[in-house]
Formats: C-alpha cells, sequence, structure tokens
C-alpha cells in the first residue's frame, strides 16, 4: 500500500482546485462564446460600429414613419377615396361639353351613320378628359365611375346600364383652361373625330360645375386586395 | 505522475456537478489562478524529484503567489493597465523551467541511473 505523503496531498489539492477552476473558466467562456460571435477586439469594434450605423438608420426610419403616421389622417384619406370612387357629389371649377348628332342635310349619296355621334365618340372624349387632368366626368349628369364601360345598343348609347340619348351633356371638373385647351389642340381628337363630322360641338367653361355621385354598382366579387410586401 | 492528473480529474467532476460559472468580470483573475495552480502543481513536483518538498511552503507558496496575482491584475483595472499581464509571464516562465527541471530529472534517474537511488517511482 501506498502510503499518503504530504507532498501527494499538496499536489493533489492544488490539481484539483485547478480542475475546479478550469471548468468554471470554461462554463463562462462558453457562455460569453453563446453571446459574443468572436472573441476578436477587432472585429468586435467592427461589428459595434456597423451595427451602430444600422441602429442610427432604423432609428431615421422609425422617426420618419412615426412623422408619416402623425401626419396621416384617416377622415382625409376616407373623403378622399370616397370622391375617387365616386360616393360623394363633387364639385368644383371646370368644362361643360354639348354634343350632338349633326343637324345637317343629306344628301342622298351621304351615309348618315357618319353624322352620328357613336359611343366610340363619346368614350375616346371622356378619355381625352381624364388625359387632360380632367377629376371627375359624367354624362347626362351620369357619373363615370372606375368600373363604367361604354357600349352600343342599336340606336342609342349605354354608359354603364343607362341610355343616353343626345345632345350630349358631358361636365368635368378640372383646370377649365388645361381641359379646353387638351381638347382644342390642333390635330387632337376633336378636331379630327367630331369638328371633321360636322357634329355639333360645344365647350363652355364654367365655375362651378356639380356632377352627381356614381350611381352604378360597386362590387368585388373576385378581386382580393394584395398584403403589401414590405 | 498519476497524482496531478488524479487531482484535476475529481476537481472537474466537482466543477462539473457544481452549477457555478465566473462572473465575467473575475474571469481575469480565474486564468491567473489557474496559471498559480499550474505553476505549484509544476514547482510541487520539482521540489519532489529534488527531495525538498515541504507542505506547508508548497500551500503557502501557492496561496501568496495567487494573491499577489489577483492584486497585481486589480491593480491594474484600477488603473488601466493590464498589469496581469506580468504575472501572466512569470508563471509561465517559472512552468517552463519547471517544466525542464524535472524532465531532466526524469532523464537521470530513469536512463542513467534506473532503478539505482529512485525513492519515489511513483512520480
Amino acid at each position: 500500500m501506498v502510503r499518503i505523503k504530504s507532498w501527494h496531498l499538496g499536489i493533489g489539492v492544488v490539481s484539483m482546485v485547478l480542475g475546479l477552476l478550469f471548468v468554471f473558466q470554461l462554463r463562462t467562456e462558453w457562455k460569453m462564446r453563446a453571446v459574443l460571435p468572436t472573441r476578436q477586439v477587432n472585429e468586435l469594434a467592427k461589428m459595434f460600429s456597423s451595427q451602430k450605423l444600422q441602429l442610427e438608420k432604423y432609428q431615421n426610419e422609425n422617426e420618419y414613419l412615426r412623422k408619416q403616421l402623425k401626419d396621416y389622417d384617416r377622415d382625409r384619406e376616407i373623403v378622399r377615396l370616397r370622391m375617387t370612387s365616386g360616393l360623394v357629389p363633387l364639385k368644383g371649377k371646370g368644362i361643360f361639353i354639348t354634343l350632338s348628332d349633326s343637324d345637317k342635310k343629306l344628301k342622298n349619296y351621304e351615309d348618315p351613320v357618319f353624322y352620328i355621334v357613336h359611343y366610340d365618340q363619346l368614350e375616346l372624349l371622356v378619355n381625352e378628359l381624364w388625359a387632360a387632368g380632367a377629376e371627375a366626368v359624367a354624362i347626362n349628369n351620369y357619373r363615370i365611375g372606375n368600373t363604367t364601360g361604354f357600349s352600343c345598343a342599336g340606336t342609342t348609347i349605354l354608359v354603364d346600364t343607362k341610355r343616353l340619348a343626345p345632345p350630349y351633356e358631358i361636365s368635368a371638373i378640372g383646370d377649365p383652361k388645361n381641359l379646353k385647351n387638351a381638347l382644342m389642340m390642333p390635330g387632337g381628337f376633336v378636331e379630327q373625330q367630331i369638328l371633321s363630322f360636322n357634329l355639333k360641338f360645344s365647350i363652355e367653361t364654367a365655375d362651378e360645375i356639380e356632377i352627381p355621385a356614381y350611381k352604378g354598382s360597386i362590387s368585388f366579387d373576385y378581386a382580393e386586395p394584395v398584403e403589401e410586401a414590405k | 505522475m498519476y497524482i496531478p492528473i488524479i487531482g484535476a480529474l475529481i476537481g472537474i467532476i466537482i466543477g462539473v456537478f457544481i452549477p457555478y460559472d465566473i462572473p465575467i468580470n473575475f474571469v481575469k483573475y480565474t486564468a491567473i489562478a489557474i496559471l498559480a495552480a499550474l505553476d505549484a502543481i509544476f514547482g510541487g513536483i520539482r521540489a519532489q524529484l529534488d527531495q525538498k518538498f515541504v507542505f506547508y511552503k508548497f500551500i503557502s507558496s501557492f496561496f501568496t503567489n495567487t494573491a499577489l496575482a489577483a492584486l497585481l491584475a486589480y491593480l491594474g483595472d484600477i488603473l488601466g493597465i493590464d498589469i496581469y499581464m506580468g504575472a501572466i509571464v512569470v508563471f509561465s516562465i517559472r512552468i517552463f523551467q519547471n517544466l525542464s527541471l524535472i524532465r531532466e530529472a526524469i532523464f537521470d534517474r530513469v536512463w542513467w541511473h534506473a532503478g539505482s537511488d529512485s525513492k519515489d517511482k511513483d512520480i
């Protein structure tokens, strides 16, 4: 049997302390490694500065969004959307167009088809108005909505499901001068497609034009809003 | 040579079962303590090989060395200088010195005077 000597005890105890400390230290080190991506001070400093930059960017963005949120007025947004979708009657400066079939006495060889107003002429006229910056358009007091379509039904023109009869009175809200100039542009749609057929056509600017609410149906059976991806 | 290994193993096992870890601020001190323990072990083995091992000297030198190293580290923390590096350097140098002496002593015993005058073969 080996007798336990003093040096056995001494070195053994110190070795034990060493093992103990080693385990504790290792545990702390592992914990630190789990938190810190690297122990390299330079790397950490680089990461820190880049993260700081990122943080600054996010803070700026946050501030910007917060400001936007503050400025956002729900009621105003709703009013604007209602105006856009034609749910409310509108009034304002604009122009008033009257268009009707030609009353020219036709000769035998002349085809009356060329001297009446067709649905596509109306449609293109409205298109011209939109292009010129009209904010709202109505034909014969029927508001043109987002889904309004023009069609030809025998001798009458249909806007959505409303029958139109001449004279066609088109009212548009927008900058009167711009609208008028856009329509009367030399070589433009009106000159080529309406005046050349001797259709009766007149434009008046008006300070107050009233456009009624859209009377057609607005329903979405198939369309769904897409989640806006950020 | 098995005493330190067995001791370290026992320490490791105890450490594994004690769920304690050193606060990050004291990691530096533990590192020095580990180094001091290593130094003490090597020094102790060498002293034993020289037949000069005295228990209370061994233990007291271990504790005073550790205490001084810790004090240096603490001072360095206060002054903002890594003074404990000095302790680490000294401990490391001593460990290497002791290691070389131990190695020489073992060579002397095992190869040149094999079985002649070795009283403690269990090193």
